[in-house]
């Protein structure tokens, strides 16, 4: 059986001038259609790098794909050339919420022009029709006076509506596979919750697929039906964000789960920083693994299966080495 | 001494940097080759009385009989009007234009770099005053005040030379006050007008050797440039005159000959072109390895 | 922005003095004796006596600059040693042949620089972009008088297929009427139907137009290269490619609009850059414009010529650069 979305063994390094570095080592990763998957890794984990890999955008000269499978609907990404992915994946069919607003909004065009743009492109739709719907997808996320908004500049605007306005353009693609980069994360609780419940609505309406990327594991298992814990680049634990929430197997989603604090009279417990020098063939948690054994150094662990469908990278996981 | 020293330790993550783009410079072909023929043009000049063939014949010797020939086992450039050599008056003309730029570049340096440490390490009032001037000078088209300085102090290469220096200090002078502001106000700084050092010791000993290095990358790729404007001065009367063998020079005198003597003008202009071409090369390489967004890696 | 265009017209008539005080000083203080000089070589010491009193030089420095200023302002820029006549009048009719060449070079620099730097920023380190940068470089090292010489031994001397100088052939200018409404010879002629004369004006300008329009095309690719390198590496760029924008319509739409403020300053540079290059090669072909004036009072050390042409292409530079800021001031991120 295969899903509609499929990672195999993707290897990902920078060229930098002291030689490769590893950037993302993902041996298995799958979605189905309708379905969100979360992927939750601290600042600098790769969530963006995964995300970009697979529309096709990473910086070319740099970046190096080693190795690996991408496949959406039994088609290979990692084969198409930057024209097909241009012209029949990205936007109709792959669409991204970036993270960061500012840098990704043009700042010498308006919202307005900006938001036509793709309408007009992926829509097919001009003039005032076109307009009437950018209108519509603005109303979509809930930004107020939207006709005198789409006249203003990026740097015109606050963070939130900024935000606000990506998830807007990433949604007039009518893309069916949608990545979320932190999509939420400048904004208040209530539109938060507004925005995923607008997510999940869409989904259910139109069967999209959805990425869902976060440094909040809490956040996961709440929208996502399967969760992935990115550490450095490498997948080590993954499953059904049920399992990977309460029943956290790796000792790094453990120190996540455990910094979340669920109760107000409960002190914040801090995960314990254990560090330790890098294990260079081992291990790429090691240094700060607080259960790890002599073999930790020597070998990478692969994802393996536990209890089910959960899957785990780590030696020590479920109490066998 | 101890100011030098102190020059050179700053300067290391520089000459690291020398190193490292020497490096990469050496993965393209392109810049090796520059790097080489440099290296050519610089013996040229140094060695130009042994090398050339006929060297008397770039300074005063003159050989009328063998007047406008074209290139030939025995001349292989040609002749010129007065039956010179034109290779020997062209390997000399590479002396010429070498120590001129040179000194010009270091003349420059040396009025503007200290101007712009003054004027960014000590700000208010000074600062505004250096920096119109700067932005009075800057406001002419490049050249254009060198022709006018030279005309007016009389035509000769030293002038032209000095023209140069006058129209080309306030570039550096921009750069090292915008280095200067920013270390301004770094803690080594503070620290040391807090604790009552003298002006002249915070701007020359703490801030100047840390603004160096941008110039100095930007002196090096100027040396093409300044070789052209030489070339220009001379070619309108205004800089080397003659029998000075200067490239700019020999294009002038060649104009009257060259419909019927073409190596008159080619040879010269070559020259021009290719010591131009090897230094904006080289520079434009040391700037894209030094720039952190360009780098491939 | 209001505020903004006054504050930058200031500091621009700021700058204009400082640039009348400077070449003031260049003009009166730095020769020898400029009294002599306008008395002319064999002048007697009376003549060079009364020629002192005459240009003003017994008064103070002051106030010969206050003179030298208020002239300046009425427009009186001297009279030329050589023709006697004013500097101002032959500047004028010296003028438009300048205008015609400087229009030719900035049109080249527009339409062929900056598609070549946009091009070659896309396809960094490919083949083109390795061809347009050798391009680039290799035309800001050759100087300028240097070409002339090569394309007229070429193809005037080898090929003839151009002609060596001038505006017009002889044998129009004698046989034909030169319409004069504008000064302008190519466009006088296009809109008087004048075809025969447009088409020889077109045919003379080719030979200098290269010449001169190579050094800015250079100048402008490589400014614009730089410029879109660093927008492309830019989020939004990325983005707009996420969202399926055809890649013509990211480089340029997207990525040049961004690029406005550095292209329309480097095209101020090299207009300021080929007025001065006019200096070197309009004499070569004996093109009528302000290069060849300033070439021939340069030879004759005619000072208030030289003066002239001087200030008038400083000032014009100095406008040049107040309205590329102030275009750089319509990017929407400065307008609040």
């Amino acid at each position: 059986m295969t899903k509609y979305f499929e990672i195999h063994d993707l290897s990902v390094g920078f060229q930098t001038f002291e030689g490769i570095h590893p950037v993302l080592n993902i041996e298995h990763l799958s979605i189905e259609r309708g379905e969100t998957y979360g992927l939750v890794g601290e600042s600098g984990a790769g969530k963006t790098i995964l995300a970009l890999t697979i529309l096709g955008l990473l910086p070319k000269p740099a970046a190096i794909i080693h190795s690996g499978e991408i496949w959406m609907d039994g088609v290979d990404l990692l084969t198409r050339s930057e024209k097909q992915m241009a012209n029949v994946y990205r936007g109709k069919r792959l669409a991204m919420i970036f993270q960061d607003p500012m840098s990704t909004l043009n700042p010498v065009f308006t919202i307005g022009q900006q938001i036509e743009r793709v309408v007009q492109k992926q829509q097919r739709l001009k003039g005032a029709a076109c307009a009437k719907r950018c209108l519509e997808l603005l109303d979509m996320v809930k930004l107020p006076d939207t006709s005198s908004l789409i006249h203003k500049y990026p740097h015109e605007l606050s963070g939130g509506q900024r935000q606000r306005i990506i998830i807007a353009i990433a949604l007039s693609c009518g893309a069916e596979f949608l990545i979320a980069d932190e999509p939420t994360r400048n904004l208040d609780v209530t539109i938060q919750a507004g925005i995923l419940k607008l997510i999940a609505e869409l989904q259910k309406e139109l069967q999209i697929s959805v990425l869902f990327i976060a440094n909040n594991v809490g956040l996961v298992n709440v929208v996502c039906k399967n969760a992935g814990i990115l550490y450095r680049g490498k997948l080590v634990e993954e499953g059904a964000s049920e399992m990977v929430v309460n029943a956290a197997k790796h000792p790094y989603t453990q120190t996540l789960i455990s910094a979340i604090p669920h109760d107000k009279s409960e002190k914040l417990r801090f995960a314990s920083l254990v560090i330790k020098p890098e294990a260079q063939n081992g291990c790429p948690y090691y240094a700060r693994c607080g259960i790890a054994q002599d073999i930790c150094t020597n070998q990478i662990p692969m994802l393996k299966k536990i209890d089910g469908e959960q899957r785990v990278a780590c030696f020590m996981a479920g109490g066998n080495p | 001494m101890e100011w030098f020293s102190d020059t050179l330790k700053t300067l290391q993550p520089v000459i690291r940097d020398y190193r490292l783009s020497f490096y990469l410079l050496n993965r393209n072909a392109l810049q090796r080759y520059s790097l080489i023929i440099i290296a050519l043009l610089i013996l040229l000049a140094i060695f130009a009385p042994w090398i050339s063939p006929f060297p008397t014949h770039a300074i005063s010797e003159t050989n009328p009989q063998d007047k406008l020939l074209p290139p030939s086992s025995r001349y292989l450039f040609g002749t010129d009007e007065l039956g010179r050599d034109l290779l020997s008056r062209v390997i000399f003309g590479t002396r010429i234009s070498l120590q001129t730029a040179l000194i010009a570049v270091g003349l420059a340096l040396l009025v503007g770099v200290p101007l712009g440490a003054i004027a960014g390490g000590v700000g208010g009032i000074v600062d505004e005053i250096i920096m119109r001037i700067t932005d009075v000078f800057l406001s002419f088209p490049p050249l254009l005040l060198a022709i006018a300085i030279a005309s007016f102090l009389g035509p000769s290469l030293q002038n032209a030379m000095l023209a140069i220096v006058i129209s080309w200090w306030p570039w550096y002078t921009r750069i090292i006050r915008g280095q200067a502001v920013s270390i301004r106000e770094r803690q080594f700084v503070r620290a040391a007008r807090a604790t009552g050092t003298p002006m002249t010791s915070i701007v020359f000993k703490h801030i100047l050797p840390n603004t160096m290095a941008p110039v100095i990358v930007q002196a090096s790729m100027d040396i093409g440039g300044v070789i052209l404007t030489i070339a220009a001065l001379s070619f309108l009367g205004l800089g080397a005159q003659p029998p000075t063998p200067e490239w700019g020079l020999l294009i002038s005198t060649s104009r009257t000959y060259f419909l019927n003597a073409w190596w008159y003008s080619t040879f010269p202009g070559i020259a021009i072109f290719i010591t131009v071409l090897v230094f904006n090369l080289v520079g434009d390489g040391i700037r894209e390895v030094l720039d952190p967004r360009t780098r491939k890696f | 922005m209001k505020k903004f265009i006054l504050r930058r017209l200031l500091l621009g008539v700021i700058v204009m003095l400082g640039v009348a005080v400077i070449t003031f000083f260049v003009a009166r203080v730095v020769p020898s004796n400029p009294a002599a000089k306008w008395a002319g070589p064999r002048a007697t010491p009376e003549q060079i006596a009364r020629a002192t009193v005459e240009l003003g030089l017994d008064k103070p420095l002051v106030v010969q600059f206050g003179k030298y200023l208020a002239d300046l302002l009425q427009g009186n820029l001297g009279y030329s040693l050589r023709t006697r006549r004013p500097v101002t009048l032959e500047l004028m009719e010296s003028l438009p042949a300048t205008i015609e060449l400087v229009f030719i070079s900035t049109i080249a620099a527009v339409f062929i620089g900056i598609p070549l730097g946009v091009i070659s920023a896309r396809r960094k380190d490919q083949l083109v972009d390795h061809l347009s940068r050798l391009f680039s470089i290799g035309v800001v090292s050759l100087p300028t008088f240097w070409i002339g010489l090569i394309l007229q031994l070429v193809f005037f001397r080898t090929l003839g297929i151009f002609p060596m100088g001038g505006q017009l052939s002889t044998e129009i200018k004698v046989m034909m009427e030169i319409p004069k409404i504008t000064g302008f010879i190519m466009f006088d002629s296009l809109i008087t139907g004048n075809f025969k004369i447009f088409f020889d004006a077109l045919w003379h300008i080719v030979l200098p137009g290269i010449t001169i329009g190579m050094y800015p095309v250079g100048l402008v690719a490589r400014m614009t290269r730089s410029a879109l390198l660093e927008i492309l590496s830019e989020d939004y760029i990325t983005a707009a490619r996420s969202y399926g924008l055809s890649e013509r319509i990211v480089l340029w739409s997207y990525a040049l609009k961004n690029s406005i403020g550095a292209t329309s300053t480097v095209v101020a540079l090299s207009i300021g850059y080929t007025l001065v290059n006019t200096f070197l090669t309009e004499s070569i072909f004996t093109w009528p414009g302000i290069g060849s004036y300033i070439a021939t009072a340069v030879i004759g050390l005619d000072y208030p010529a030289i003066m002239g042409v001087t200030i008038f292409s400083a000032f014009s530079y100095v406008v040049l650069n107040l309205v590329a800021d102030i275009i750089i001031a319509l990017d929407p991120r400065v307008r609040t």
